[in-house]
């Protein structure tokens, strides 16, 4: 599904894909941004965890990157409303968590059963992240 | 005079009777024999012996029925009572014609004490059933107790509390029905107890950290101990008993501390993350137009960032086998291909150091089950040990082959200081130092610990060939992934999901 297809999408140059990056850390989100418009994405960062729910439930991304220790929201909480039918109408954006944060076991599968991807920001520069959404069926 | 010695005059004057007939014919027949018939003496004496022998031969068949007949009538008594022998008839104590008293007393001794006994052992077992179900329902534990059929036939009303469930839910039904129990290994209880019922007469299991659901339960699930004891057709038709410890208060307490880990691994990692961004920014758009120092120091950066990055997973994996929480995510992979690919990203830092990093490749290597990121991190540790040990010599040699076992066998050699033979014992320990070089060489004496626990989970062994002075060659193994896949019997390509204590279920999932 390409943006263009939404009414309410704003037009974007190059019939780009939309990414909602939710991070509250500045000097990761820039990087962050930087490397994923260079690649031709068209990125939205917000950076509070209310803020970031109301933007996503938009259903106007295609991919979001959703970090877990976020101001007054955590990113657990805010994927399983994404993914509550009956709080959140089913949605076209694919929902990878990005966290530096370690699981348990349990939170672990909890997260991987509701989310479609699972990156620990450290492991990866901006670059292979880019890649990695690249490979994102979208 | 007691009836005893009663009979015993009774049997005298019997056997004095009869002896007496007997010598009474024997020299009537002599006298008969002399006085009448004028025999001679041979025959006569001849004649005499066989009188003898034929009248003892009755008369002692006579009275041994006669002089036995209150033993058999005895004897019949306690036959009749007897639970074997329920056909025997009572005897009749009026026909007896020795000893009557004294049978007739013994007799009844008999049926007294017989009856007595019976309702004696009666109430002792009606009082151990009433104990016993007493001790059931009252012991503050929930406790189960199965059939063979592992149907629910009784509980403690402590089990029915913590369940929070009525007795007609849970009685006749299989626990899993309510309870959901989930293993930190693949002895689960009903594998354990098919492991009984095919080989043991009775047996008993503990086990730790077994995850609990119980009926109504949301959220996290309760974390439970719970010990368990089989009885092969037990006569009370109990062929298991288990109890259940709930430690979820204590556990959870144990999670908290790794809760701290993971928080301080965060704090770690974000700034990581933040540095390894910017350098590759600027070495992708200023690579060309720096001089070679430059490029030299930003590849140094690179190096030492990506080192802090696997410190930091060091401490996080190692936190996480000792709690409990590490899973590998087993995946069909190509050695031939991840392996050097994985020696790449270490060309670097081993250039760094003026090392190089020589891969030997092994001919026809099967497909291998590993998880991708944990061996990564063995690769890695295995070869910062090589760097960090290899002393003035340059190569640091990667093999890999098949062994004669049919694993895929891969070792990290180097020519540098090695190992005194008397540390390798311990080499794989946590915080293992070797004191002769810990204080020139730096470490944190968790990669080696972990390297096992990971090789482990996957698997395979890990082991050391070490001569001081001439170098150490670390290798291990790791098993195609067409035998994991017959041992798991899922014959697809979905990952297998293992901790390091051993498996869990067969998973398909993700991971970067």
């Amino acid at each position: 599904m390409e943006p263009s297809t939404t009414p309410s999408a704003p037009i974007t140059p190059s019939n780009s894909k939309r990414i909602l990056c939710i991070e509250d850390e500045h000097f990761i989100s820039e990087l962050y941004a930087r490397a994923l418009t260079k690649a031709g994405y068209d990125v939205k960062v917000v950076i509070d965890g209310q803020v970031g729910l109301a933007e996503a439930k938009t259903n106007q991304y295609d991919i979001i990157l959703l970090d877990i220790m976020i101001p007054t929201m955590t990113g657990i909480e805010i994927l399983k409303e994404l993914r509550d039918p009956t709080k959140t109408s089913p949605l076209k954006s694919k929902i990878i968590i990005t966290t530096n944060l370690e699981q348990g076991l349990q939170g672990r599968a909890e997260i991987e059963s509701q989310a479609d991807g699972y990156v620990i920001k450290a492991e990866v520069t901006p670059h292979q992240l880019v890649d990695f959404l690249s490979q994102l069926q979208v | 005079m007691d009836h005893f010695k009663q009979l015993q005059e009774q049997v005298k004057r019997y056997l004095f009777a009869v002896m007496f007939a007997s010598n009474l014919i024997v020299i009537g027949a002599a006298w008969a024999a002399f006085a009448y018939l004028e025999i001679n003496v041979i025959l006569a004496l001849a004649g005499l012996g066989v009188t003898a022998l034929v009248t003892t031969i009755l008369l002692s068949g006579a009275a041994t029925r006669y002089v036995l007949e209150p033993l058999h009538m005895l004897w019949q008594a306690i036959l009749h009572i007897s639970p074997g022998y329920t056909g025997t008839p009572a005897p009749d104590l009026k026909k007896i014609r020795l000893g009557r008293e004294l049978i007739t007393s013994l007799t009844l001794q008999v049926y007294q004490y017989a009856s007595q006994s019976d309702s004696q052992d009666l109430t002792d077992h009606r009082n151990k059933v009433v104990q016993a179900a007493n001790v059931v329902s009252h012991l503050p534990l929930p406790m189960f107790v199965f059939n063979k059929q592992l149907l629910v036939t009784n509980a403690s009303d402590a089990a029915l509390e913590y369940c929070q469930i009525e007795s007609a839910q849970l009685f006749g039904k299989p626990l899993y029905e309510s309870v959901q129990l989930e293993f930190p290994s693949e002895l689960t209880l009903e594998a354990w107890i098919s492991e009984c019922q095919a080989n043991k007469v009775t047996d008993k299991a503990y086990w730790e950290r077994i995850r609990v659901r119980l009926p109504g339960d949301t959220g996290a699930m309760r974390q439970c101990d719970m010990a368990a004891y089989y009885s092969k057709d037990s006569p009370s038709g109990t062929e298991v008993i288990i109890t259940m410890f709930d430690r979820t208060a204590q556990y959870d307490q144990d999670d908290q501390a790794m809760g701290f880990v993971a928080l301080a691994v965060h704090e770690l990692r974000t700034p990581v993350t933040m540095l390894r961004g910017y350098i590759e920014v600027f070495e992708e758009e200023l690579g060309d137009q720096l001089d070679d120092e430059l490029k030299d120091f930003m590849h140094k950066m690179q190096v030492s960032a990506r080192q802090l990055t696997s410190f930091v997973n060091n401490i996080l994996n190692v936190a996480r086998i000792d709690e409990n929480q590490m899973s590998l995510h087993l995946n069909e992979e190509k050695w031939d291909v991840l392996l050097p690919h994985i020696l790449e990203e270490l060309a670097m830092r081993a250039k760094m150091y003026g090392k190089e990093i020589k891969y030997v490749p092994g001919a026809n290597l099967p497909t291998v089950a590993v998880d991708r990121v944990s061996i990564n991190q063995v690769v890695n540790n295995l070869i910062d040990n090589a760097i960090k040990y290899s002393g003035e010599s340059k190569e640091i040699i990667v093999t890999s082959s098949l062994n004669q076992e049919g694993m895929v066998e891969t070792s990290v050699k180097d020519s540098g200081v090695g190992i005194p033979e008397s540390v390798i014992p311990n080499l794989f320990e946590k915080f293992f130092r070797n004191h002769r070089t810990r204080a020139k060489i730096g470490g944190s004496g968790l990669g080696l610990y972990l390297c096992k626990a990971l090789i482990g989970g996957h698997g395979g062994n890990i082991w050391v060939n070490s001569k001081e002075g001439e170098g150490s060659t670390f290798t291990f193994t790791l098993l195609p992934y067409s035998k994991l896949a017959d041992e798991q019997k899922t014959g697809n390509n979905t990952d297998i999901v293992r901790q390091t204590h051993g498996w869990i279920k067969n998973h398909s999932m993700y991971r970067r």
